[in-house]
């Protein structure tokens, strides 16, 4: 006979009631009582096995294990997607991220903020979920380069293969840019990781209109090189010289926005 | 200290500029922005001005007509002569009728005027 039963608080000790009514499990005798979610962890093994890993070449057991109960959560509570992506700096090595990145593709709505507290809830990890339908995303990818970024590092729980031309949109890329003028102003009250994404959309969009296909990598051994860093810790940790930081940011912002209104000039004239 | 309020006063006046500047591109793109969602996630200008404003004084009420004029003026400034840049460029649907509408939205939301 097996029971389940709730854990619930005492006062001097924690207590699990069963029914009086029952067939077997006799005062005086001894139980064994284990975790029923333990079972779920055959089924969480499962969900790691099959996924597929893009750009990662390293990742801590632990973070797998993390990983394997999102998917878990996320298919038991929400099985209507056409994939999901674990993305952002939680794949980086170590353990200096700030929540998990989960991209969720789908047609679906779903309340964000309840799954959200439910994964957070069940693996103790701030998550951040955005759900984009496949039409956003490969659309996103077309023009936009930090989508790009976001998927040439990511684990998905199906194969994902994209062979999408990259059609420069000027405009767009325009208002991508706009965003990373806040740093020159604010550099003092901005924080490493904010300067490290402000640079980093910069260079990825300076790349993107020279070769198209880019990805983390990439971007991060450009910031490197354009900075003259040794390592990209140096600028998510804030440790930079301000000036010197400034006046090459600027220059290579000048450099991109003059492409960008290059572009749309000549765009403007073929029309 | 009037220093240090003045020169919060100019990053909040670049920093509101900015969005301005942004809001009216992404409406002069229109459609073509499908794909923005995950752009929008990004931390944005509007709340590193907030950020300052709460350092400007007073940060309770409204600010005095001549800060806040002059606040509105230098925005209405800066942001004309971002958007004259792109339209100099043959930039199409550039709607400058919106600059005083968006900041006078802007100002209110941040408790300046």
């Amino acid at each position: 006979m097996e029971i389940i039963g709730k854990v619930s608080t005492g006062s001097k000790m924690d207590q699990i009631y069963i029914p009086k009514n029952r067939n077997g499990f006799a005062i005086g005798n001894y139980v064994i009582i284990k975790p029923l979610e333990e079972s779920k962890s055959r089924e969480k093994e499962n969900f790691v096995e099959k996924l597929y890993f893009y750009g990662v070449k390293k990742l801590e057991p632990v973070k797998l294990d993390i990983i394997g109960e999102i998917m878990r959560i996320i298919d038991n509570t929400f099985g209507n997607y056409e994939n999901v992506f674990i993305t952002g700096s939680f794949l980086e090595e170590g353990f200096h991220f700030n929540d998990i990145d989960i991209l969720i593709v789908t047609e679906n709505k779903i309340n964000q903020k309840v799954l959200e507290w439910d994964i957070k809830r069940k693996t103790g990890v701030k998550i951040h979920i955005l759900f984009l339908s496949n039409k956003e995303l490969l659309i996103g990818l077309k023009t936009d380069p930090l989508y790009q970024i976001m998927l040439s590092k990511c684990i998905s729980k199906k194969r994902f293969v994209y062979n999408i031309k990259p059609k420069i949109n000027y405009k767009i890329l325009d208002l991508h840019l706009l965003k990373s003028k806040i740093l020159i102003d604010n550099f003092d009250v901005l924080n490493g990781d904010e300067k490290y994404y402000l640079t980093r959309n910069i260079i990825a969009i300076y790349l993107y209109l020279g070769n198209n296909k880019i990805n983390k990598e990439l971007v991060d051994n450009k910031i490197r090189a354009v900075f003259d860093m040794k390592d990209i810790k140096e600028l998510k940790q804030n440790l930079i010289d301000k000036r010197d930081f400034l006046k090459k940011y600027k220059s290579i912002y000048d450099k991109t926005f003059s492409k960008i209104l290059g572009g749309i000039k000549s765009g403007s004239k073929q029309k | 200290m009037v220093q240090n309020r003045n020169k919060f006063i100019e990053l909040f006046i670049g920093n509101i500029a900015n969005v301005i500047v942004h809001e009216i591109l992404e409406l002069a793109i229109g459609k073509e922005l499908i794909a923005n969602k995950y752009r929008k996630e990004l931390m944005a200008s509007f709340e590193i001005a907030k950020r300052y404003r709460e350092k400007i004084n007073p940060t309770n009420r409204l600010l005095r007509d001549k800060d806040a004029g002059y606040i509105k003026n230098k925005i209405i400034n800066e942001v004309r002569a971002e958007l004259n840049i792109r339209i100099s460029k043959g930039y199409k649907n550039i709607d400058l009728n919106l600059i005083e509408k968006l900041i006078d939205k802007a100002l209110k939301n941040t408790n300046i005027a």
